[in-house]
């Protein structure tokens, strides 16, 4: 039994880092689209992220995994299903994405005015400029936020269960319904959830210190 | 291809007959986060109480309580409070067990629980935010613990208002994970009527936009407050 709650820790590890790394991505995206200068670009992902801050996870989750059968459905009129998994994943991205776009983009504004303009003044390409001194001075500001928004992350991944992945949740419910013993399997369940986001956050600390270390 | 949009005569889109029966979840939905969100305070205050005192086994215990509380999954506190107490004789012959086997009871208590964890970081950060010059006058002034505490809550409570009103668009939200307990609230109802019909894009379509409503609605209410909480400090 434990055994099986262990490979399913590891589904919900996979799912959450997965599922941050193509957050990290469109997060990028959808804060470059928020501060870009054309309106078309702008309106679009403002409203993309206030409607994903304001709706449950859950509804999130669902609308993806039925709603992509649907739209399949009446593109192709056949009933073709999408993996749980990677509709879990585009959900739990998504939401990642639409609050942590939030946090680059105050981390880019935090960022001092004048390096970019010593940068230009020396003659510093643009790309150049972004890679090498304002990216790496982002991240400090950033990397408290992006912390905050992977362990809620982490926790939304149990609603992933929901949709039939495989993950801790899942097993724990599978577990619970076979042996009639609910309280000590949610219970194991918690705790190993518990154990991932205490492991996460010490990382993020120490993490943390190693940004700042010029501080 | 596109009758699927206006499927009836009338040629009114014929989705809009799903919202009547969402509505209907509206109730309780709103319920769950008010209730919620009361003993969520109620729990944060006390909590917070016994951080700022430092009382000695207390302040541990509650340490202990919000690291468990806000490091698991809001789905788990809810399968553990509404599942769990099955697994023991003693509780189902006891007197809890009239309110245990509540669905609605479950909802509101784990919610509350978890809310009131949240929320006692909350109130904790803006309590460490008030400036110890504060305290130290009103020591100057010889009020006692108890008088100290009540200013510096006074202060806190104006500044905790803006981020107070994130976490009760967030117990809103979490509200819609009592579907997964059998609650027929704005979720629970989208998820009935959408394995009757599978017409998922229109029913979770007005199920979101009635939650951003909502979460419109309270997020506006809140401002208002805190430009009223908060005018002194705009007057010179």
């Amino acid at each position: 039994m434990l055994t099986h709650l262990m490979n399913a820790s590891l589904m919900t590890l996979g799912l959450a880092l997965t599922s941050l790394a193509i957050g990290l991505v469109l997060a990028i995206l959808l804060c470059g689209a928020e501060m870009s200068r054309f309106a078309l670009l702008r309106w679009p992902a403002n409203a993309l992220s206030t409607v994903l801050r304001g709706l449950p996870e859950i509804l999130v989750v669902f609308f993806i995994y039925f709603g992509s059968t649907q739209i399949l459905f009446l593109i192709t009129d056949q009933y073709i299903e999408f993996s749980p998994f990677w509709c879990g994943v585009t959900a739990l991205s998504l939401l990642f994405a639409a609050y942590s776009a939030q946090t680059l983009r105050g981390a880019l504004n935090a960022v001092d005015k004048g390096q970019r303009q010593a940068a230009q003044a020396l003659g510093l390409p643009a790309l150049y400029t972004f890679m090498h001194i304002t990216l790496p001075q982002m991240w400090r500001h950033a990397l408290p936020g992006l912390g905050n928004q992977w362990l809620v992350l982490l926790k939304d991944t149990a609603l992933v269960s929901l949709i039939g992945v495989h993950d801790l949740m899942y097993q724990a419910k599978a577990v619970a319904s076979r042996t009639y013993e609910p309280f000590t399997w949610y219970g194991i369940a918690a705790l190993i959830y518990l154990v991932i986001t205490v492991v996460s956050q010490q990382g993020l600390q120490r993490l943390r210190t190693r940004v700042t270390r010029y501080d | 291809m596109t009758d699927w949009l206006f499927s009836n005569s009338a040629g009114m889109p014929d989705w809009f007959g799903y919202l009547p029966t969402l509505l209907q979840g509206v109730n309780i939905t709103l319920q769950i986060t008010g209730a919620g969100l009361l003993l969520g305070l109620v729990i944060a205050l006390s909590l917070t109480w016994v951080l700022e005192r430092r009382i000695p086994v207390l302040a541990q215990l509650t340490e202990g309580y919000l690291l468990l509380l806000t490091g698991t999954p809001l789905l788990v506190q809810i399968f553990l409070i509404y599942y769990g107490p099955a697994q023991f004789d003693w509780i189902k012959n006891s007197w809890a067990w009239t309110y245990l086997r509540e669905p609605m009871f479950c909802a509101i208590l784990a919610l509350g629980m978890n809310a009131g964890a949240y929320t006692c970081r909350l109130f904790k950060g803006a309590l460490e935010a008030v400036p110890k010059g504060e305290t130290l006058a009103c020591q100057a002034l010889g009020m006692n613990n108890w008088q100290t505490l009540s200013v510096k809550l006074r202060h806190a409570m104006r500044r905790v208002i803006p981020a107070y009103s994130n976490e009760v668009v967030l117990v809103l939200k979490g509200s819609s994970l009592a579907s997964t307990i059998s609650i027929m609230e704005i979720m629970g109802l989208a998820q009935r009527l959408n394995g009757q019909t599978y017409d998922t894009l229109a029913i979770f379509g007005l199920a979101g936009a009635i939650y951003l409503l909502l979460n419109g609605l309270l997020t506006l209410a809140f401002r208002r407050l805190e430009k009223r909480a908060l005018q002194f400090q705009t007057q010179q």
